[in-house]
């Protein structure tokens, strides 16, 4: 017999597997894919922004500074996004026993993870060839933001997951509650261009929190304004919890017809 | 053996709930194959949902420590953009462990007898060769019960004789639980026969007083 844990490890590894096939199986160039998609769709901003809209940041390259708001902006978004119909779109998987809601999410989460990561990486070994001034000795605070902010999207993914299954106008609802969050998270700006006066209306987003810390990681010079790794660590465990206990409380009416 | 323990299932209709199953609660015995009898609607599939787990009841619960199937010939779980081969490859990796992954596949693949198409999308498949390779995906595992909802009406002559020869001599070590609207089929393969009639759920030792009790039934209410 197997236990729990061991059946729910290899459940989400061939989940894990199944989805990289679906995904990237068919095409040319195969698995590559999962690293080009994004990294075209990264340069492609980076080019519009870096070259275009060169603004100055406080003693951080702008690409620099770039790719570590976009990147776990994005890692952020494709695990919380496809949460809400997560049920609806692995039902057909759910007549095999093993298969349960959480174990879909997570081997998700898992993929995106891996997949930003190799992304993260890349990008910033090529800024450092380019010669950008980047560092990496500090490797582990960049590692727990890192790591955190995967915890953090996949509570709220479950929470996310839990909703959309039981209200059918979350699918619609939460979609464009998230869209502003883009412009308070400081893809875009950094906190220190922020009259100290306003910062307390930006600066209770944990998204915020992580990008300034990656930041402040890889270029110790960047100035950190209230920003703490266990603020961030903080949600990241309020999230987890709530998304566990609702799915918890959830599960039998989820694998219900 | 298999404890149902006062399960309900009811579904929401513009008019009203509908419940499909009202307190059942009843043992199905070890080492016999049950046959669920009932007209259309009656709630066999629903049941037999429940009873593999694949659905929750509103209420109750269904007691067991017996490795129950999926409904055999299930192709639901397919992703019909990956090979027979991957499809295979994905629920062995979730039933078997990583040892016994490669003679799983090779069963299926010489069960099934589909060739070349078996490392093709299953989208290119027809619903024949899909059904084959569910049939021989369900019989590569080994199951206590394995559950089957319709399932040997589909193949040609030929496989059809294969599919029986294989569950009967799986019935040696394992048991069924099966809804047909053959009742000559059911009466081939089940010893049991579990009745949802029109006023209520009864179990029966002997499979034919099942059918002779549902042929009463039905023919009071038409008359």
């Amino acid at each position: 017999m197997r236990s729990g844990y061991q059946i729910m490890c290899a459940t989400v590894h061939a989940l894990l597997l199944r989805e990289l096939k679906t995904r990237f199986g068919e095409y040319r160039l195969g698995y590559l894919w999962a690293l080009l998609e994004p990294l075209a769709q990264l340069g492609l901003l980076l080019l519009i922004f870096g070259v275009f809209m060169h603004r100055v940041m406080p003693d951080i390259s702008f690409a620099v500074f770039l790719v570590n708001g976009i990147v776990p902006y994005l890692l952020f978004g494709s695990i919380t996004s496809r949460a809400l119909s997560a049920v609806e779109a692995n039902r057909g998987l759910f007549s095999y026993r093993p298969v349960r809601p959480i174990d879909a999410l997570l081997a998700r989460t898992l993929l995106e993870a891996l997949i930003y990561s190799a992304v993260y990486l890349l990008l910033m070994m090529l800024l450092w060839l380019l010669g950008e001034p980047v560092r990496f000795d500090n490797l582990g605070a960049l590692a727990a933001s890192w790591l955190l902010l995967i915890v953090l999207s996949f509570g709220l993914g479950l929470v996310f997951m839990v909703a959309g299954h039981a209200f059918k106008t979350a699918d619609k609802l939460l979609p464009l509650l998230m869209r502003p969050l883009y412009f308070v998270s400081g893809v875009m700006f950094s906190l220190h261009v922020i009259p100290s006066a306003y910062r307390w209306m930006l600066d209770w987003n944990p998204l915020l929190h992580a990008f300034e810390l990656m930041r402040h990681a890889v270029c110790p010079s960047y100035p950190l304004y209230d920003i703490s790794l266990g603020y961030l660590a903080l949600w990241a465990l309020v999230l987890l919890s709530l998304g566990l206990a609702l799915y918890k409380g959830r599960e039998a009416a989820m694998l219900s017809t | 053996m298999i404890q149902l323990k006062n399960l309900t299932k009811s579904y929401k209709t513009p008019k009203g709930r509908h419940f499909v199953l009202h307190d059942v609660s009843l043992t199905i015995p070890s080492d016999v194959s049950i046959g669920l009898i009932g007209r259309n609607g009656a709630g066999k599939s629903t049941l037999l949902r429940i009873i593999g787990g694949m659905d929750r009841p509103d209420n109750g619960r269904v007691i067991t420590r017996q490795r129950i199937s999926w409904p055999v010939g299930l192709a639901s779980g397919f992703q019909g953009s990956m090979t027979g081969r991957e499809n295979v490859k994905f629920v062995a990796r979730l039933y078997a462990s990583k040892a016994q992954l490669a003679s799983k596949i090779a069963f299926v693949q010489e069960f099934a007898e589909l060739g070349h198409y078996f490392d093709m999308p299953i989208k290119t498949y027809s619903s024949g060769m899909r059904s084959r390779l569910g049939f021989g995906l369900s019989m590569a595992f080994d199951f206590d019960y394995y559950l089957v909802d319709e399932v040997t009406a589909v193949g040609d002559a030929a496989f059809k004789q294969k599919s029986a020869a294989l569950i009967q001599q799986k019935r040696q070590a394992s048991q069924f639980i099966m809804v047909s609207h053959s009742l000559s089929e059911i009466k081939r393969f089940c010893d049991a026969g579990l009745l949802i009639g029109r006023n209520g759920v009864r179990y029966f030792d002997q499979v034919d007083h099942a059918i002779e009790a549902y042929q009463e039934e039905e023919h009071a209410h038409t008359a």
